[in-house]
């Protein structure tokens, strides 16, 4: 019993690291690179939640994520503008560079108008359901449905519309999508749209679940990275998967040794695996030996 | 590039001194992991200042701090420091919060003879800084001490210990083995800044103990409190004095009913201390009283004390000052006499969570 | 002028920290964002020998040396990786460091950390002139070396790497013992930076090297020019002392709250300005091997 409930947190920390290794995955997959500014999306998104739940906007907190996601999405596609499509064509890491600015910059204007001090929401729902002595919190549940609706959402744009298409076309070959007519800037703005959805209401379900910080980013950002490659880069399931290994390893390690070692599981881990499946588990070996 | 490096040689030779004021430094995480507290801090000995101001300020002029950010790191606080003895060339500076950075600097501070004094840093290591480093926050030794009787005291025969990993949690638990005579079923650490206990929490569960002792701060106790709640795991709570924090309280909710812990006591009914508060509430109608508000409001009164005593504002005067302003110095916080390592002693009180606000007895 | 003092033996420990990155990111072409693990690697192994009572001089040596065969160690596995890959194995490694110094407490004390580490002494006198004269030896020696490394056939095989890994193999170049090799002579630098560190700071915990450590040695050689002598010098000048110039920006004191997040985010724009306009850095790469 004890066991299978760690196995329960691992798997809905699991899917907050996948629902952020999305917007990584499909940035990288198309820019190629590792978009440091991600967790700052992740904090403007629960943040953007208290902005608009407190005066003078003082909508209901369910409604204030609405707008918040319009706010993320405006910033993701600002950077966009400004910074990555200009710089798509530079090496990798100079796109990198830029993206460790613009995570300052983001970090520290959101420190500057909210203070360092912490928040949170303020609701009071802490019921959890008792499955015969498993517990699991609504807002654990409700992090975990979102978390697979909006996969299946991502899967079908992905494979029925026409620029999910050119998505994954411009993700196996950015000239090749270019020569064959492919719009690739409507496609890198569709990636960040994603990319900041999926940042922000997992930034509010965490800040749900806990507190409000504006480090709370950085901190899931490495593992949900680690999440992408260990499913293979570009592979959106393969987010999914790497996030939830990545999750149930590290819960379950607890039981063993120390929590102060927690992380440590998630890292060996992630070395083990890219030595023996560099690829990724879901990768196309094609593009993991490149 | 030009025009950045311009800028920058600019503002070397710009930053002098303005006539008229009597200046002390002070490290301050104002940035990065602990600036949560550093707000905190600044505010209180914003309002002792203003106050040894307007009772006439140092030997008629101003008092002036100078704060330095500390990024909260230790290379961060190294720079601050010599910033502030090198070129501000100041007699006094008050030191970081966070034993590491505190540390980190305080042999610089012994070296070039400057005044150090720090309101937060606990870790014991500090006692034996040197000469010119005092404190006016009990040393952990004593904290630990104080959790251990706190254990004994409620006749907890068995707990559960856990504390977070840093130098304060470490510093506590260790002075707390040593103390407690009972059984420890299970001791771990846990990161800082996580947002998910969970399965460190399930692994208290499983041993189910009556208590346990958790060393932690604001946000990680506020998270881990709520988390148990929710698993429907609730022992009696012992923690220490760096979660007290009305906070704690707005994080956890009703999970925080009941929790007891420790800190460093002083007299709540005082004069004094209502003085502070409605000070401090007229001054930041918007913000909470912040924790260990009261050692660095102390702390500034007591330097100014110290400061008028002394011959001349050279650090070495107003070391002798300051040991000896210090002897029976009634602040807020209680007597703030410095033994010979520059340690204030301490009592140890009690304060629990009790429909949502923090009782101190 | 103390300040200036320590001002000048922080950047020549970036400037060797910065060169030695240099070395496996800008030569070849190995993203190593674990550096900072080595950099730590190297501290701790001299201050826990000088600590029991071994002579500062053989402590750094001790540093190099470690930090130089954990290096060897954690490349030989997993240089098979590529690009990110490898990147993201070495974030992780650094990571795996810095848990080990916070967990392992009967070794390194955990998070209350290592105080009192002795200073660099030579001849009785311990100041902060002896050790900036200390610091600036070792740098000035060790960019020799780097130099060395860059302009003799080995630094050219590692640039051909960088650019072209088949075309290594092609010529029958072992690319993993190349690879391994940097790895080794980079981390080992990394170490002696990391030891310089310690026997400076007299305190090091855990916490001081974290990703937070990486980034800014990262900026220091990406913005200074990738692949140059030069670049990761004027790299680490540069974020040193604008950091630091930064505190002296004449602000009222009503905004000190703010300050620090002003600066953070000026920080931010520099970065990605510079990106935009120069993103070879300051001092950019002549092509060695297209004219060769």
């Amino acid at each position: 019993m004890y066991y299978l409930q760690l196995f329960i947190n691992g798997i809905v920390a699991g899917g907050v690291y996948a629902l952020f290794a999305v917007g990584l995955t499909m940035v990288y997959s198309v820019f190629r690179f590792i978009n440091f500014a991600h967790g700052e999306l992740i904090a403007w998104g629960a943040y953007g939640v208290l902005l608009f739940a407190s005066p003078p906007f003082s909508l209901p907190l369910w409604l204030s994520v609405f707008p918040a996601i319009l706010l993320v999405i405006a910033i993701a596609l600002l950077q966009n503008h400004m910074v990555f499509a200009p710089l798509r064509n530079s090496q990798p890491v100079t796109l990198l560079i830029a993206s460790i600015g613009l995570s300052f910059l983001l970090r520290s204007g959101l420190q500057l108008y909210f203070g360092s001090d912490l928040h949170s929401y303020q609701t009071s729902f802490y019921e959890s359901i008792d499955l015969g002595g498993l517990m699991i919190s609504y807002v654990q549940l409700a992090m975990l449905c979102l978390s697979i609706l909006f996969f299946v959402i991502l899967h079908l744009l992905l494979s029925k519309t026409l620029t999910g298409k050119s998505m994954r076309a411009v993700s196996d070959s950015m000239e090749l999508a270019g020569i064959y007519g492919i719009p690739t800037r409507k496609v890198s703005v569709f990636v960040w749209i994603i990319s900041a959805v999926f940042a922000a209401s997992g930034g509010f379900l965490l800040a749900l679940d806990t507190s409000l910080d504006p480090m709370m980013g950085l901190t899931f950002m490495i593992k949900s990275f680690a999440a992408v490659l260990l499913g293979g880069v570009g592979n959106v399931w393969g987010a999914l998967l790497g996030g939830l290994c990545i999750g149930i390893i590290e819960n379950m390690g607890t039981a063993f040794i120390s929590p102060g070692y927690k992380d440590l599981t998630a890292f060996v881990l992630i070395i083990v695996i890219l030595l023996f499946r560099p690829q990724g588990i879901l990768g196309s070996t094609i593009r993991g030996v490149r | 590039m030009k025009k950045i490096v311009c800028t920058v040689l600019l503002c070397l030779f710009a930053g002098t001194a303005v006539a008229g004021t009597v200046k002390i430094g002070a490290v301050q995480p104002l940035s990065g992991k602990i600036s949560v507290y550093g707000e905190g801090f600044q505010r209180a000995i914003n309002l002792a200042v203003e106050e040894v101001n307007n009772a006439g300020g140092i030997k008629g002029q101003d008092l002036e701090i100078v704060y330095e950010d500390n990024l909260s790191t230790a290379q961060g606080s190294v720079s601050a420091l010599q910033k502030l003895i090198s070129i501000e060339k100041l007699p006094v500076v008050i030191g970081p919060a966070a034993s590491s950075n505190f540390l980190a600097t305080c042999p610089i501070a012994e070296r070039e003879k400057t005044v150090f004094i720090g309101a937060e840093s606990a870790a014991s290591d500090i006692s034996t800084c040197g000469s010119y480093v005092f404190r006016v926050f009990p040393s952990d030794m004593l904290q630990g001490i104080g959790v251990a009787k706190l254990a004994e005291e409620l006749d907890y025969k068995e707990v559960a210990l856990t504390y977070i990993n840093n130098d304060w949690g470490v510093g506590l638990a260790n002075a707390f083995k040593e103390k407690y005579k009972g059984k420890i079923v299970e001791e771990f650490t846990y990161d800082e800044g996580k947002a998910d206990y969970r399965s460190e929490i399930l692994r208290l569960k499983k041993n189910n103990p009556a208590a346990v002792v958790n060393l932690t701060y604001i946000k990680e106790g506020g998270t881990m409190l709520k988390q148990a709640h929710e698993m429907k795991f609730n022992p009696q709570w012992l923690l220490g004095s760096a979660a007290k924090s009305p906070k704690l309280v707005e994080l956890a909710g009703e999970a925080a009913e009941g929790i007891i812990g420790t800190y460093p006591t002083f007299s709540k009914t005082s004069g004094l201390y209502e003085h502070y508060k409605t000070a401090f509430a007229k001054k930041y109608p918007d913000e909470k009283l912040p924790i260990f508000g009261e050692y660095n409001y102390d702390m500034i009164h007591l330097l100014a004390k110290a400061l008028n005593n002394a011959d001349a504002l050279t650090s070495d005067s107003i070391r002798a000052s300051l040991i000896s302003a210090s002897q029976g110095f009634e602040g807020v916080t209680g007597d703030l006499s410095f033994d010979e390592n520059g340690d204030v002693g301490a009592s140890y009180g009690r304060w629990s969570v009790k429909d949502g606000k923090i009782i101190e007895n | 002028m103390e300040y200036l003092l320590h001002i000048g033996i922080v950047c020549l420990i970036y400037i060797l920290f910065a060169s030695s990155l240099n070395l496996e990111l800008g030569c070849a072409g190995l993203y190593n964002f674990g550096h900072v693990g080595f950099f730590a690697i190297g501290s701790y192994t001299t201050a826990l020998l000088t600590l029991s009572g071994y002579s500062v001089w053989f402590g750094l040596l001790a540093a190099m040396l470690v930090a130089g065969l954990s290096g060897l160690i954690f490349s030989w596995p997993v240089l098979r990786l590529t690009g990110d890959y490898f990147g993201i194995a070495s974030l992780a490694f650094a990571e795996m460091v810095r848990l080990f110094l916070l967990n392992e407490r009967w070794l390194t004390r955990g998070p209350m950390g290592l105080p009192g580490i002795p200073r660099v002494e030579i001849l009785g006198y311990s100041g902060n002139t002896v050790t900036l004269l200390t610091a600036l030896v070792i740098t000035v020696v060790s960019l020799f070396c780097f130099k060395k490394i860059l302009t003799s056939p080995f630094g050219r095989t590692l640039k051909l790497i960088r650019e072209d890994e088949h075309v290594a193999r092609a010529f029958g170049k072992d690319v993993v013992s190349f690879k391994t090799r940097t790895m080794a002579i980079g981390s080992a630098f990394g170490g002696l930076a990391g030891g310089l560190w310690a026997h400076y700071l007299g305190y090091i915990s855990p916490n001081d090297f974290s990703l937070q450590l990486t980034v800014l040695v990262l900026l220091c050689v990406v913005l200074g020019g990738r692949g140059t002598l030069l670049g990761p010098i004027v790299g680490a000048v540069l974020v040193v002392s604008v950091g630091e110039g930064l505190r002296f920006l004449p602000l009222p004191a009503s905004m000190t709250a703010g300050v620090a997040h002003i600066q953070s985010m000026l920080f931010g724009l520099v970065l990605i300005l510079l990106m935009l306009r120069r993103p070879q850095g300051i001092i950019a790469e002549s092509h060695l091997i297209q004219e060769t």
